[in-house]
């Protein structure tokens, strides 16, 4: 060791933290495909942050500049469009990788014990997550993101007694206006930011704790050899960091095709309203959220009563919370769990995308209907899987981690 | 070869719009951003023909030097028409502007006419050309004129000089007679409305000049970058049992 890393490991343990977390940090060696989405969450989250901070050098949060200012980094700033394109295409990409990860969590019962706090902390991530694409959405101020941010803080004027009180002070105002954009470019680039990280950091910490779980949903730590090293664990650096470094560059491919070629995905990244400045005197034919909130979205609309809609969206997000209880079977991954289970997982993964499609159509009285259905289809997972996960028939788990490439 | 998949990923993103829905189907335009002919002439329609009403309020004039070719001279004896507040004409850096009152507007018009720097983003090329090409004559209408796209607009046929005057011969507003001619054939009106929608779907974003030259670099760069990490993978992952 260099003279300098004995200098600088007496005054702060860098080598240790390395050897850790990275070159003595055993993960399993198993893992697949959808082991790539935590990595790549991380990756997405320094992008936002890094595009976030060019950003808002040009980007000025005033209501009768807004719109103007983010056609000027489209235009005059160097490079503007390209900085403002990784943005938002970056935050779809992030929506799309953590219901990945999120899905994948489902599939091999990584939320399970030990890992409910790691769940948890990952659904705060979440939730925060979605609360700054929300916020964020509003700051460019065009047609889309005004009335999509009346809708949704209108939402809160459904609660009983406060309800009023409480969206009337979200905004800041009446209507949305020049003093809900200020508030929501501070939650926006510091508050929710700043929170993230630290959750972030308390996952990580969490999973680091416990280890990783792994698509055959074995405790790898339960059979280590001689020198107390699980026999089915590979140090994370450098076999995981070179395949992740595989994994990402393929990523960006997909990423950077976005953003060069269709950096509005036919209206799903960027809407086609939103290249309106925006008009408080004019609603658009039709209202939608982006795509990722168009699941919760059409709960929402599915449920005729307000309070009612309002109080079904936030359960379909509440209930995520309590997976680890909900799931009872301690068998982990679906590899070997019942018929029953793959059956209630593909449908509920059924009603998320078909969900997702209705809340991003207009209403008809049809759609509606079939809004409804999958609603039901949404929370019945839930309750089935309740009670059927106690006395699952499941297959036996081997000892070891099984390889399949 | 980069040109030709330029043009096969516009024709891709174009099936992939959809227009509000208008009251007749929308009509195909072929948006081609490197034909710097149908740029300059689609240029020379708008600040000739549109300019006195419409601002181009996010653009500016220099950025004609690059993207449409022009020379500063150029810019400034053809494009460049309007004075600043000190008397003096326009200095090429502004920002396309006009001198439109709102007031005056909004009495003439009933509102005020939009700016038109995002318009084939927000609507699409192919409604813009569509719109351009259905106007008929309508004397119910204050201006004499209606349009089958956008019905009881309040714009007035600025380039029927141009197109002339049509009416419809049936209910369904599909075919028309013309009833005072124009200075250029059916043909070639309908070409320089190409070029003037050409144009405005540049000045929607002018990124495209650039962003479908680059991402076929980067992605190139990054499939070879992907190749090598692949192998990379590989070999320290040999000893992997």
């Amino acid at each position: 060791m260099s003279k300098l890393m004995v200098w600088i490991d007496k005054r702060l343990p860098v080598s240790n933290f390395v050897k850790n977390h990275l070159s003595q940090y055993y993960a399993p060696k198993n893992f697949n495909f959808f082991y790539y989405f935590g990595a790549l969450a991380i990756f997405i989250f320094i992008l936002q942050i890094v595009t976030g901070i060019f950003l808002t050098i040009n980007y000025k949060p005033d209501a009768a500049q807004a719109f103007a200012s983010v056609e000027y980094i489209m235009r005059d700033v160097e490079w503007g469009w390209l900085i403002r394109y990784m943005h938002s295409t970056g935050s779809s990409f992030f929506f799309i990788v953590i219901y990945l990860h999120m899905f994948r969590a489902m599939l091999y019962g990584s939320y399970k014990n030990p890992r409910e706090l790691l769940w948890l902390f990952g659904m705060v991530i979440f939730v925060l997550l979605m609360a700054e694409a929300f916020m964020g959405y509003l700051l460019p101020w065009g047609q889309m993101s005004y009335w999509g941010a009346q809708v949704i803080i209108s939402l809160f004027s459904a609660i009983p007694y406060v309800g009023e009180s409480l969206a009337l002070w979200i905004r800041g105002d009446y209507v949305i206006s020049d003093a809900t954009l200020n508030r929501f470019f501070a939650f926006h680039v510091i508050a929710l930011p700043l929170l993230l990280f630290a959750l972030i950091y308390l996952h990580l910490a969490a999973l680091h704790t416990t280890g990783s779980n792994n698509p055959d949903g074995i405790e790898i730590k339960e059979n280590k050899d001689e020198n107390g090293i699980p026999r089915d664990g590979i140090p994370f650096h450098p076999y995981y960091t070179v395949k992740d470094i595989f994994g990402l560059s393929v990523f960006l491919i997909i990423f950077a095709f976005v953003i060069f070629f269709m950096p509005e995905l036919g209206g799903f990244f960027l809407e086609k309203d939103n290249f309106v400045p925006a008009d408080p005197l004019k609603t658009p034919e039709h209202i939608m959220p982006v795509w990722y909130f168009t699941p919760f979205y059409a709960i929402l609309r599915a449920i005729p009563d307000k309070l009612g809609g309002v109080l079904a969206m936030g359960l379909a997000i509440f209930v995520l919370f309590f997976m680890p209880w909900i799931d009872r079977c301690t068998t982990k991954s679906i590899r070997y769990r019942s018929t029953t289970y793959k059956v209630l997982l593909t449908s509920f993964v059924i009603s998320f995308f078909a969900l997702g499609y209705i809340g991003m159509s207009a209403a008809t009285p049809l759609l509606t209907w079939i809004g409804r259905f999958f609603t039901l289809v949404y929370f019945g997972f839930f309750v089935a899987l309740y009670f059927t996960s106690v006395n699952e028939k499941t297959k036996d788990v081997p000892d070891r981690v099984t390889m399949h490439d | 070869m980069i040109r030709l998949f330029t043009g096969i990923v516009c024709i891709f993103i174009s099936s992939l719009s959809f227009a509000a829905s208008g009251s007749i189907p929308l009509k195909p335009v072929l948006i081609d951003l490197n034909n710097k002919g149908s740029l300059q002439r689609g240029a020379q329609i708008y600040v000739n023909n549109c300019l006195g009403c419409h601002t181009l309020k996010y653009q500016r004039y220099v950025k004609f030097i690059d993207h449409l070719s022009l020379s500063k001279e150029a810019i400034e004896n053809n494009l460049i028409f309007t004075t600043d507040k000190n008397g003096q004409p326009t200095k090429i850096g502004s920002l396309i502007l006009n001198s439109v009152n709102p007031d005056s507007a909004k009495e003439a018009f009933g509102v005020m006419p939009p700016d038109l720097t995002l318009i084939a983003r927000s609507r699409g090329p192919e409604w813009l050309y569509t719109f351009l090409t259905s106007f008929y004559k309508d004397e119910t209408r204050p201006l004499g004129v209606n349009n089958a796209l956008y019905p009881n607009v309040s714009m007035p046929h600025v380039l029927s000089w141009m197109e002339g005057l049509k009416q419809p011969v049936n209910l369904e507003k599909d075919q028309y007679e013309y009833v005072v001619e124009g200075t250029m054939t059916d043909k070639e009106y309908k070409k320089s409305i190409t070029d003037l929608v050409n144009f405005l779907a540049y000045v929607s974003e002018p990124a495209q000049l650039d962003r479908y030259r680059i991402g076929f670099w980067v992605i190139l760069f990054l499939a070879i970058f992907s190749f090598i990490a692949f192998l990379l993978k590989i070999e320290y992952w040999k000893d992997v049992k």
